[in-house]
């Protein structure tokens, strides 16, 4: 039986439709295996080769990875979500209501979209937390660090923003807190606030601004983001081991590259 | 101690062999994970499936499978999530996917909710959906969401003694079937409510939102020191309803030392008003040593229109247009009560109490009467010493602090703007900006019935006075207050039901003066002006013939001998009852008919026995009418003996043919009576013109 699975996998790799999309062949070789992940573009973001050691659940304890799983569930969740929701003032609220009482598994959605906002920040804040103080943000990774801080400001920015989207009376308070922080920045504050809430008052075009914000310009700032983020790893060496060589001996650059 | 710690020992070893067998190897974790998450995922569609409304319509499903009716029930059943759709008034109401019979007049046998039809009601479902009457939360699709006040939605279900308030967000007329909620805006006027709340009449800001008026006529201050004295101030202070049990003038719960200061307070503002209450009083007339003589003027006089006073049994009969007289003695000076008596008008121009023509002799047998309804025990108790400057300025700062002059007018104290809280968007106030005192449940009904029975529950710092109502009046304002939504503001103005405007209709000419001088307006109503105790005059030239009003305005007798309150004498000369009953006659005519066609001449014996036999037998109408006295028993609508005396022939035949044309709220039954009945029955009542024996035969 397991034979003849290999044997039509073998099959498969043979055909011209699999060569056609995996062009460097399949082969045992480590040159086939670099060759296979520089040529995805999705996997070409990771290290060519990677530490069975690194990958030891006690190293990073996946906090990383997690994060990013949290992004996914909230981009699948949040564009169904989309499909309810209209960011005016008179129907925003009915609209929660919509999803709570009359669109199917609508409350399955908005609650784990909801519920993995939270254990985003949670995660991005642990993560960062994780490599602080394992020291991972030295030499090389410094750039990658600052990446990840931006990411932080993000994941941030996206959760504040879709705190004013159900229009209840928490959202409209907090944001109202939220805004008069804001304008306590020296000098530019109360421009920064007007900027942010399209007016004085949390209000219709606050609203507007905010599901914009949160819907398009943040999640794009954050794939994009998240895209360096991953790229950089690779490029500063691969996951942070902890281990003394791999400090003394940073790798600048990569012999496949 | 070593056993314990063996145990946990060996629980420990147990739980890591099964975290073993799970996670163990990466095949087993993933296994196991792949199979944790399968179970989540089918926790979706399973909740989905089970929802509460699914459930509730397979139960009506079960209920209507073997009523005779089934057939039908179940061919007009639809499933599924059910709503009533108004974009207009923004009404998303789910509530008809649980409640599926509403609309099943057939189920009226069924009490289970939800499976209830709806009780008839003006309205179709359709045109207001459920919440803008019944309040809750239309989106929701649970019963717990829907009917009761959760974190994400404050208002529960209104309670259904409070479900008439709905009505008046639309309707500002008076509408028959909400007498809760007319009584309770009544109450509003009537109690003062609206001399320091703002509220208006119309919900909200909307076009015609005049502000309510108050109907509580609170007498002038200005003079007060005429009218009675510092320690009948005080007592009335402390207690109002020990004075007078239907006093609307609430208590303020004031210390000894606060009514005192007050009352020193009035006593000192008070400014002499001239010398219509100095005169000297009558000496006293002759007859004034029969004790029954002024009983018998102040029943003549019919005070009892207007006036209360407790009966020796301890029961109160009489009006609640003016004051209650109960113990009237103890309150008022005599010469004041003698220029009161003489010419109402002098002491108070814009009282309701008609100018009685009464002589000398008159004024002092009623006067003396009235002086002798006292009662010793209220000021018993009270002793002032003079008061002081500082009591005096105390005094006045108290007037000030507890808005007095928002009801009364007092010297040098400046009527306060806006008092107390507006109101005109009380009925949709949110919870959360609400300071509940303990004990009082969490919705709005209940906080404003606790409010209004018990404002200084609420803090002593309240300075709402606490009035004395019963349940039912407490019940009457609370469903008034709640109809001041603003969902009331915002409905579509051709939803809207104006109230009929207040008239200033003002008779011209002398007769309006004399009009105005026997306050026709507080008992009776012309174009659209004045009160509701007495009949509509606005076509009574149409409808009664000249010498009958004649005679009745210079001795008016009983019309409805059931009734307690009549028409009282005034006393009038003839000159007045003449140019009285001329403009009357001339000017209050309908455009509907002309009153002298029909006249009696045009009718044959013939047409007499003809409307006989239709009054005695086709219409039947000695149920309620008596003709002759000596057969009939009818009692529920007048006597009918000299009905042909007072009453024109014109209108008798118009009223016949439709009641409710001329008098909108009779109890006469319209029975579509033809022309030519209407005639026959005309002749037969314009032959009634002579009083039974029995009584005197008057006219």
């Amino acid at each position: 039986m397991a034979r003849s699975f290999q044997n039509y996998l073998g099959d498969l790799r043979e055909s011209r439709v699999w060569q056609s999309i995996f062009r460097s062949g399949s082969g045992p070789s480590n040159l086939h295996r670099s060759q296979a992940i520089q040529q995805n573009l999705y996997l070409h973001l990771f290290s060519v080769k990677s530490r069975r050691s690194s990958l030891a659940i006690g190293v990073t304890w996946y906090l990383g990875t997690l994060s990013m799983v949290t992004f996914l569930i909230l981009v699948a969740t949040g564009i169904p979500l989309m499909l309810y929701y209209h960011p005016s003032v008179p129907q925003a609220y009915a609209d929660m209501k919509d999803l709570q009482f009359a669109v199917s598994a609508g409350l399955f959605l908005r609650n784990l979209h909801r519920w993995s906002a939270h254990a985003m920040v949670l995660l991005v804040f642990a993560h960062m937390f994780r490599v602080f103080y394992r020291g991972a943000y030295r030499p090389p990774r410094e750039f990658n660090w600052v990446i990840g801080v931006m990411l932080l400001l993000v994941t941030l920015f996206l959760s504040y923003t879709g705190y004013l989207l159900p229009w209840d009376q928490l959202a409209f308070w907090a944001i109202t807190v939220g805004s008069n922080i804001m304008s306590a920045v020296p000098l530019l504050g109360p421009k920064i606030r007007f900027l942010t809430l399209g007016g004085n008052t949390v209000n219709a075009n606050a609203l507007l601004r905010f599901y914009v914000l949160h819907c398009v310009i943040l999640p794009l700032a954050g794939g994009m983001l998240v895209g360096i983020h991953f790229w950089r790893i690779r490029k500063d060496g691969g996951l942070y081991s902890g281990k003394s060589g791999d400090e003394s001996q940073p790798q600048v650059s990569q012999p496949h590259e | 101690m070593g056993l314990a710690v063996e145990r946990v020992r060996e629980m420990g070893r147990k739980l890591a062999a099964l975290y073993r067998f799970l996670f163990g190897d990466s095949v087993r974790a993933f296994g196991s994970l792949s199979l944790i998450l399968l179970v989540l995922l089918a926790v979706v569609p399973a909740k989905d499936y089970f929802r509460e409304w699914i459930r509730i319509q397979s139960q009506y499903l079960k209920l209507i499978r073997n009523r005779g009716d089934a057939a039908t029930l179940q061919r007009r059943f639809q499933g599924g999530l059910q709503q009533v759709w108004l974009p207009r008034l923004g009404v998303v109401d789910r509530c008809t996917t649980c409640h599926v019979a509403l609309r099943e007049a057939s189920m009226a046998d069924v009490s289970l909710q939800p499976f209830r039809p709806h009780p008839v009601i003006p309205h179709s479902l359709d045109q207001f959906g459920c919440v803008f009457c019944h309040r809750g939360q239309g989106a929701a699709t649970t019963v717990e969401e829907a009917h009761s006040s959760t974190k994400a939605w404050e208002q529960p279900l209104l309670p259904a003694r409070y479900l008439e308030s709905s009505c008046g967000q639309c309707h500002q007329d008076a509408p028959p079937g909400t007498p809760q909620l007319n009584r309770g805006r009544k109450l509003l006027a009537s109690y003062g409510c609206v001399n320091c709340h703002t509220l208006l009449t119309s919900s909200g800001l909307s076009p015609g939102g005049a502000r309510m008026k108050a109907t509580d006529d609170p007498p002038e201050l200005t003079h007060i020191a005429q009218k009675t004295t510092r320690e009948w101030i005080f007592a009335w202070l402390k207690n109002p309803q020990a004075y007078a049990g239907s006093a609307t003038m609430p208590n303020f719960e004031l210390s000894d030392a606060d009514a005192r200061d007050i009352s020193a307070f009035l006593i000192d503002q008070s400014t002499p008003l001239g010398p219509a209450v100095e005169a000297k009083p009558p000496s006293s007339p002759p007859g004034a040593d029969d004790p029954q003589a002024g009983a018998t003027l102040y029943g003549e006089s019919f005070c009892a229109s207007c006036h209360a006073a407790q009966n020796a049994a301890g029961i109160l009969t009489g009006g609640d247009v003016g004051p209650e007289l109960t113990r009237v003695g103890s309150k008022v000076r005599p010469e004041w009560l003698l220029a009161w008596l003489r010419d109402p008008h002098q002491l108070d121009p814009n009282t309701a109490m008609p100018h009685y023509r009464f002589n000398d002799k008159q004024l002092g047998l009623l006067a003396s009467f009235l002086e002798s309804k006292t009662d010793s025990d209220f000021t018993a108790n009270v002793h002032l010493e003079a008061a002081t400057k500082e009591q005096i300025e105390h005094g006045r700062t108290l007037v000030n602090e507890r808005g007095c002059a928002s009801c009364h007018q007092i010297n040098g104290i400046k009527r306060p703007d806006n008092f107390a809280p507006e109101l005109t968007a009380v009925g949709s106030r949110p919870l959360a900006k609400i300071v509940f005192a303990p004990g009082v449940p969490y919705d709005l009904s209940s906080y404003l019935e606790a409010k209004i029975r018990e404002p200084h529950s609420f803090g002593t710092a309240m300075k709402m006075p606490k009035f004395t109502l019963a349940t039912s009046q407490v019940e009457a304002l609370v469903t008034a207050l709640l109809a001041q939504t603003d969902r009331g503001a915002t409905v579509p103005a051709d939803l809207r039901v104006a109230g009929h405007p207040e008239s200033d209709y003002q008779p011209a000419g002398s007769a309006g003066k004399l009009m105005d001088d026997l306050r026709c307006f507080s008992c009776h109503s012309i174009n659209g002006r004045g009160g509701d105790m007495a009949p509509d005059l606005t076509s009574e030239g149409s409808s009664v013939q000249r010498s009958w009003l004649l005679d009745f305005l210079k001795n008016p007798n009983t019309l409805r001998p059931a009734l307690i309150r009549r028409m009282p004498r005034f006393n009038l000369t003839d000159a007045e009852a003449a140019a009285l009953t001329d403009y009357i006659m001339t000017v209050y005519q309908t455009p509907a008919f002309d009153s002298a066609s029909l006249p009696a001449s045009s009718f044959t014996a013939e047409d007499r026995e003809h409307g006989r036999q239709l009054f005695y037998s086709k219409y039947a109408c000695q149920s309620c009418h008596i003709v002759d006295p000596n057969n009939d028993k009818g009692y529920i609508g007048p006597t009918l003996t000299v009905v042909g005396v007072r009453r024109t022939a014109a209108w008798i035949f118009h009223y016949l043919k439709d009641p409710q044309a001329l008098r909108p709220a009779t109890l006469e039954p319209n029975q579509h009576i033809s022309g030519e009945d209407a005639r026959a029955l005309t002749a037969f009542l314009m032959a009634q013109t002579k009083a039974p024996p029995q009584q005197g035969g008057k006219k």
